[in-house]
């Protein structure tokens, strides 16, 4: 097995709560919500195993086999839980990856009974395809159609995130551009009354 | 000297700033080693990237040594080592995409640009037939490309279906990248975003363009007088199509070159945007409005 450390990006040397740290932000990098409808979502999710079980490893050797408790990331199957009627085949083809014949099985539903389920199912598999305006018209097409439905709702709300730039957050640093440039200002304003002090 | 993909060099460090221009240098370097010195003038940061991205999953960085610029002997530049598959196929790629899009646009161009497009064709015809003699399949997957482009383009398709086959094409060139198979579908759908990512913000570029010669481009449907309301548009376009690469990205596992590919993925996509939606409908840039543009970025 790979070195725990080494996946979570620290040191044997480091305090528990330099690795906590580490973890957090790995596991906030990874977290399933963040992949939820992407291609890569198996990718991400096997990812999050290996940091979870890296975790685990350093956590049990550090306090020798007792029970720690990592309080929060657990893995979630995000899973569907409205599956009603002539939907919950197709959410079963999406699934298990089978998206060409879910698409197609949607297409064959007729313009006049295409409901808010149909615009968000078309809107899930056109983000898998990497369609990414066809997904956005067809998931803000199904909150309009049924604006109180949480999973339409939360989908939508992601992609309007990422379309505003939420992607900008560059992991590890928060630092603001405005903040230097005054601070520098200050800081030059500081030696200024050194120098022309007399 | 053209191309999307660049770091936003305010925020790269000297020392990796040296060694993506060695990539830049070496790659122009190789080409002209492999391909003749005719094939440099179709050298482009999209290609830098792709070959750093290459040696990056590989954990290969190159030599770097002093030698003279292949364009200006006089000066002196950092060169990255010439041997290398990495260098080799990205300068491939760089020689039989231009030599393709040459092809484009005799066809449907104007009189004077045809007849420059034909001159240069006839002067990249020897380096493009050196490299499709290394790398046929690159040239096969560019003809198939350029065939989807036009039938998508005289459909009048949706920007989804006008980026496909661009996206679909750096996406087969980046899956021949991976080191071992975990990764391959990874490097898919990176390449996929990277390629979708590309065909837009050139779609964005030649908007204003293509708007005067009432030439193809897929967002004039979204034109209505304001151009800078269509940017904004193209902006959140390339917004959700990053957010994707930036995905992609974090999976895989990066090398040599991580501090450089770092930069273009997290400053320099949206540095780029800004640059060729916004930035160029301003009023003329002064000083001060340099540092919140670097707020933004």
């Amino acid at each position: 097995m790979n070195d725990p450390y080494k996946i979570l990006g620290i040191t044997p040397d480091a305090s528990d709560d330099d690795v906590k740290k580490a973890y957090r932000k790995l596991a906030k990098k990874y977290h399933p919500d963040r992949y939820q409808n992407s291609p890569l979502a198996d990718e991400a999710s096997e990812k999050m195993k290996e940091i979870n079980g890296a975790y685990d490893t350093i956590m049990n050797m550090r306090r020798g086999t007792g029970s720690y408790g990592r309080s929060s990331y657990t893995y979630s199957s995000g899973g569907s839980s409205s599956a009603a009627g002539r939907y919950s085949e197709i959410r079963i083809l999406i699934n298990n990856g089978r998206f060409d014949e879910a698409e197609q099985r949607l297409a064959e539903i007729p313009p006049s009974e295409r409901n808010a389920e149909w615009y968000y199912l078309m809107a899930v598999i056109s983000y898998h395809n990497g369609w990414l305006e066809e997904a956005y018209n067809y998931a803000s097409t199904a909150c309009r159609l049924d604006p109180d439905d949480v999973e339409y709702n939360s989908f939508f709300s992601r992609i309007t995130k990422q379309r505003a730039g939420s992607y900008r957050t560059y992991p590890g640093t928060s630092s603001s551009g405005c903040c230097e440039f005054l601070t520098c200002m200050l800081c030059s304003d500081c030696f200024c009354n050194i120098c022309c002090r007399r | 000297m053209f191309g999307y993909l660049q770091p936003f060099k305010d925020e790269l460090r000297m020392k990796d700033h040296q060694l993506y221009k060695s990539v830049y240098c070496g790659l122009c370097k190789s080409m002209k080693k492999e391909y003749g010195i005719l094939s440099s003038l179709t050298l482009n940061y999209d290609c830098t990237v792709l070959a750093m991205l290459y040696m990056s999953l590989r954990n290969e960085g190159c030599h770097v040594h002093i030698g003279r610029c292949t364009v200006n002997p006089l000066k002196k530049c950092m060169l990255c080592s010439t041997e290398g598959e990495a260098l080799r196929f990205s300068g491939a790629v760089s020689v039989i995409m231009g030599y393709h899009k040459l092809m484009d646009t005799m066809k449907d161009s104007g009189i004077f640009k045809r007849t420059a497009a034909a001159f240069a064709r006839l002067f990249l015809r020897h380096s493009y037939k050196k490299a499709v003699r290394a790398y046929e399949k690159i040239d096969a997957l560019t003809a198939e490309m350029m065939d989807a482009q036009a039938a998508a383009e005289e459909s009048d398709a949706g920007i989804d279906r006008c980026a496909d086959p661009t996206a679909k094409l750096i996406s087969k060139l980046c899956m021949g990248f991976s080191p071992h198979e975990s990764s391959a579908h990874i490097l898919e759908v990176f390449g996929y975003y990277v390629g979708r990512w590309i065909y837009i913000m050139d779609a964005a570029d030649d908007l204003e363009k293509d708007i005067k010669h009432k030439s193809f481009n897929p967002f004039r449907k979204y034109y209505s007088g304001n151009i800078k309301e269509t940017m904004a548009y193209c902006n959140e376009v390339l917004n959700m199509t990053a957010s994707q690469i930036v995905l992609s990205y974090e999976l895989l596992e990066t090398g040599a070159y991580k501090a450089v590919l770092d930069n273009i993925i997290y400053y320099g996509l949206s540095y780029q945007q800004r640059k060729y939606t916004e930035e160029r409908y301003l009023p003329k840039k002064k000083d001060k409005d340099y540092y919140t543009l670097l707020d933004d970025v």
